[in-house]
């Protein structure tokens, strides 16, 4: 016996109707998103996207350098940092030197060794809320003030609206119960219109007409119509 | 279009009656697969477009399944007026879309 998943088929159908794209093209968007960013920020030593769940976990992300990389593991294997703040707050971070910042000490000593001196980082919000943050890393203390915060918020905003609709990870639980409904219907005017074959002696294509016209003179829907005939007790058994 | 003359209008009926009520093709698709429709999304787009033809049949079950969407828009539930419908196989008229047709008249003699 085989039973269809209803998993499965909620990907099938939201993939039908163009709602998800696949994880590569989730990937090379962000890669290029970062690379973007990096090339029109004067001064980057390396830009990084992360896509956090709503637990904080990093399910998708791309770098320019793997110094991002470093310094970004080490943010979510301490739980800290800046763009785990400009996530959780849905703020911009600035971080003038890391060295001397206080806020995030287990990160701040975890990325000693490498050539990070300031940061900024945006959320990218969806709609209210944060899917991930934005970074921008270098290696010279300073770099950046409110003003960069504020462009790498423009691209935040519009990044966030189109990953938001690539990331479909929760759209096929979204549409399940519309998929339910759908088969539910579909699997009841089925079972009617057998029903009607059955019991009237006609091809299915009479019977789907027949009971098209009786919702049309009812004013009915066809899936209740077919509710009716399913309840109904058959002649036979009266 | 088809074997059936009817076919052009009942089709480019249904698609007036979807653009007023602003009904997509995979809204409908949608619609008529859970009303047992067997043409996939892409058959009832190139039904929609005019190249392809469906059975008597199936194209009955299309306009019903936008009769359905189209009686549960805010507009058709709050207007006084009747809503522009889809017509069935026994409705048409030689008409091209061009008609207000207001569901359930009689078919013709």
């Amino acid at each position: 016996m085989n039973y269809l998943s209803l998993d499965d088929l909620t990907a099938a159908v939201a993939r039908i109707r163009g709602l998800l794209l696949t994880q590569e093209k989730v990937d090379n968007a962000v890669a290029l998103l970062a690379q973007a960013i990096k090339e029109s920020t004067p001064g980057a030593a390396g830009t990084g996207v992360s896509l956090l769940d709503w637990a904080g976990r990093q399910t998708s992300s791309s770098f320019t350098d793997v110094l991002v990389k470093q310094a970004d593991t080490a943010q979510y294997e301490l739980g800290e940092g800046p763009c785990l703040t400009a996530w959780a707050a849905e703020d911009v971070v600035l971080v003038d030197d890391v060295q001397a910042d206080g806020r995030w000490p287990a990160w701040t000593s975890a990325v000693a060794a490498l050539p990070i001196r300031s940061v900024v980082s945006a959320p990218l919000l969806a709609g209210k809320e944060a899917i991930g943050a934005l970074k921008i890393y270098s290696a010279l203390p300073g770099q950046f003030d409110a003003n960069s915060g504020r462009v790498l918020s423009l691209f935040a905003g519009t990044a966030a609206t189109l990953l938001a609709h690539i990331q479909g990870k929760e759209t096929p639980q979204r549409m399940t119960e519309e998929l339910k409904a759908t088969l539910a219907s579909r699997d009841t005017i089925n079972r009617a219109c057998g029903i009607s074959m059955e019991r009237h002696g006609m091809s299915q294509d009479q019977a789907l007409q027949r009971m098209i016209r009786d919702a049309r003179d009812a004013g009915a829907s066809l899936g209740r119509i077919s509710e009716k005939l399913i309840t109904k007790v058959p002649p036979a058994e009266r | 279009m088809g074997f059936d003359p009817h076919e052009p209008e009942q089709r480019s009926r249904l698609v007036k009656a979807l653009a007023v009520a602003d009904i997509t093709a995979g809204e409908l698709w949608l619609r008529y697969f859970s009303l047992s429709g067997c043409a996939g999304e892409y058959e009832v787009q190139a039904y929609l477009e005019g190249l392809l033809s469906l059975p008597a049949g199936q194209r009955d079950l299309l306009a019903m399944a936008a009769n359905e969407l189209i009686e549960e828009t805010p507009e058709a539930l709050l207007d006084d007026k009747p809503p522009l419908l889809a017509p069935y196989g026994d409705q048409l008229n030689g008409a091209t879309g061009d008609s207000w047709e207001q569901g359930n008249s009689s078919p013709p003699a």
